[in-house]
């Protein structure tokens, strides 16, 4: 099946999009396309008007400014595994990065287009979720701000509305005693998440004064963890302390059975990667250097 | 050079112009046109081998402005302005490029429906990654799908290629 017949837009300047979006009927907006290309294919999408993001030069940065770590709508995966930044200071980006699809849909799909996609099995809601981070929209009456933990409300589904684009993602910028980091199950190289969990540790004299913890996969969203964060915060880092916040992330989780396993296995799969992510998390908040020099240990299945 | 649509002149189209293995092309598409059907039926290019249409098997994949992407999750007129390059380019005055001597060299194909595909993702990996390991091979070829070698052919005429090219 091919798509449905679309007109096809493609401004050249935010403020171009934004009035376009508010002035066609229903429109769609392709960024990546990675997810929407498919699904337009399938005809599950049938936008009578599309507007792609692609010329507009604007939204193609991933930096550091005004204390935040910025991603551009046109930010790419690949842009992310590549970034000697995110190396340095953002584990968790660097480790999510390259366990998205395969380099072919890394070169083309955006860090945005996936959480405007807000499937509860992508990976990046679950990092800006850790980070605390913030999705910037743009729509006729200017632009907001919409926190992590307020955006997602349903598999799809956000708290965008309908004239709004996302220009940006942004997570405070990270201190010199903060680390992070992301590990997922997947059956083979390039799937989704059976089951991921992110972690953020900020220490302070050998105590962690901030944490954050994540998941993927097993809920109606992303979904962060506070009454793991609320265990880690003013304790000394320790395996003990790993495993209880990892019990109490397995116990938050809200996964179901399918036909990659069961709601039982992959609840203990969450224990076990909040536990692995807190660990590297306070590897790299504790140590100076590249993220990928700590690199993580995923797990697929039959390892 | 000018290439024609469907024909059908009862949908909307939008002139593109698109620079094909190195050759300014001008077209006019309906916008639902995918890259992969504009490059293999509009283009001849049947080195573009249309497979799953939905961006799991690998086979359209071609270098799309500077890196590889597959050619079914991207529409024709995303193409304007921007440069494509597909397997027909890789070969200079008929002889084979150091990639496809190896896949030749160690018997890395059957069919060969999926060869196209995995000759643009090794093109891009070894050019990343001169020398990359076992691991870092299959992961970098993980979304390109064979359905005849088991794939340790393939690693092989990777490992060949990258050989091959540091030779070079």
């Amino acid at each position: 099946m091919k798509a449905a017949q679309f007109e096809h837009h493609e401004p050249t300047t935010v403020e171009e999009a934004v009035s376009l979006i508010e002035s066609l009927d229903e429109p769609t907006i392709l960024a990546g396309g990675q997810s929407l290309v498919p699904m337009m294919r399938f005809r599950l999408a049938r936008p009578e008007t599309v507007v792609d993001l692609n010329g507009i030069d604007e939204l193609d940065y991933l930096q550091e400014a005004d204390g935040y770590l910025k991603l551009g709508a046109l930010a790419r995966h690949a842009d992310v595994e590549e970034s000697s930044l995110i190396d340095r200071q953002y584990g968790s980006f660097a480790d999510t990065a390259p366990l998205v699809a395969d380099p072919q849909i890394r070169n083309r799909g955006t860090v945005v287009g996936s959480i405007a996609q807000s499937d509860p099995k992508g990976d990046w809601g679950t990092v800006l979720l850790a980070h605390e981070g913030e999705v910037v929209a743009h729509g006729p009456g200017g632009e907001r701000t919409i926190p992590a933990d307020e955006f997602f409300l349903l598999p799809y589904d956000n708290t965008l509305a309908e004239d709004e684009l996302i220009t940006e993602v942004r997570v405070p910028t990270s201190g010199d005693d903060e680390g992070s980091a992301y590990h997922k199950l997947k059956r083979k190289v390039g799937d989704y998440a059976m089951a991921g969990s992110a972690a953020r540790v900020v220490l302070d004299g050998g105590r962690i004064t901030d944490a954050t913890v994540a998941l993927t996969a097993v809920d109606i969203t992303n979904v962060s963890v506070p009454d793991a964060a609320d265990h880690l915060e003013g304790e000394r880092p320790s395996g003990d302390l790993f495993k209880q916040a990892g019990e109490l992330a397995a116990e938050h989780a809200n996964p179901e059975s399918d036909e990659h396993g069961s709601a039982e296995y992959k609840r203990n799969m969450v224990r076990v990667l909040t536990q692995r992510a807190l660990a590297d998390a306070t590897e790299r908040a504790s140590n100076d250097g590249p993220a990928a020099r700590y690199g993580t240990d995923q797990m697929a299945v039959g390892d | 050079m000018s290439v024609d649509d469907t024909g059908r002149s009862d949908r909307p189209t939008q002139e593109i112009t698109v620079t094909v293995n190195g050759e300014s092309v001008t077209a006019e598409v309906e916008p639902r046109l995918k890259l992969s059907d504009f490059l293999r039926s509009h283009m001849e290019l049947r080195t573009v081998r249309v497979g799953c249409e939905q961006g799991v098997c690998g086979a359209c994949t071609v270098e799309f402005d500077g890196t590889v992407a597959k050619s079914c999750m991207l529409y024709a007129v995303q193409a304007d302005g921007r440069e494509v390059t597909t397997v027909e380019a890789l070969s200079e005055d008929g002889d084979l490029h150091p990639i496809q001597e190896a896949f030749h060299e160690e018997h890395a194909l059957q069919c060969g429906f999926c060869t196209s595909g995995f000759l643009m993702a090794t093109r891009e990996l070894l050019a990343e990654n001169p020398d990359p390991d076992r691991d870092v091979i299959e992961g970098a070829l993980a979304d390109n799908i064979c359905r005849c070698t088991g794939y340790q052919n393939i690693y092989d005429a990777v490992e060949t290629a990258a050989d091959k090219l540091e030779g070079e």
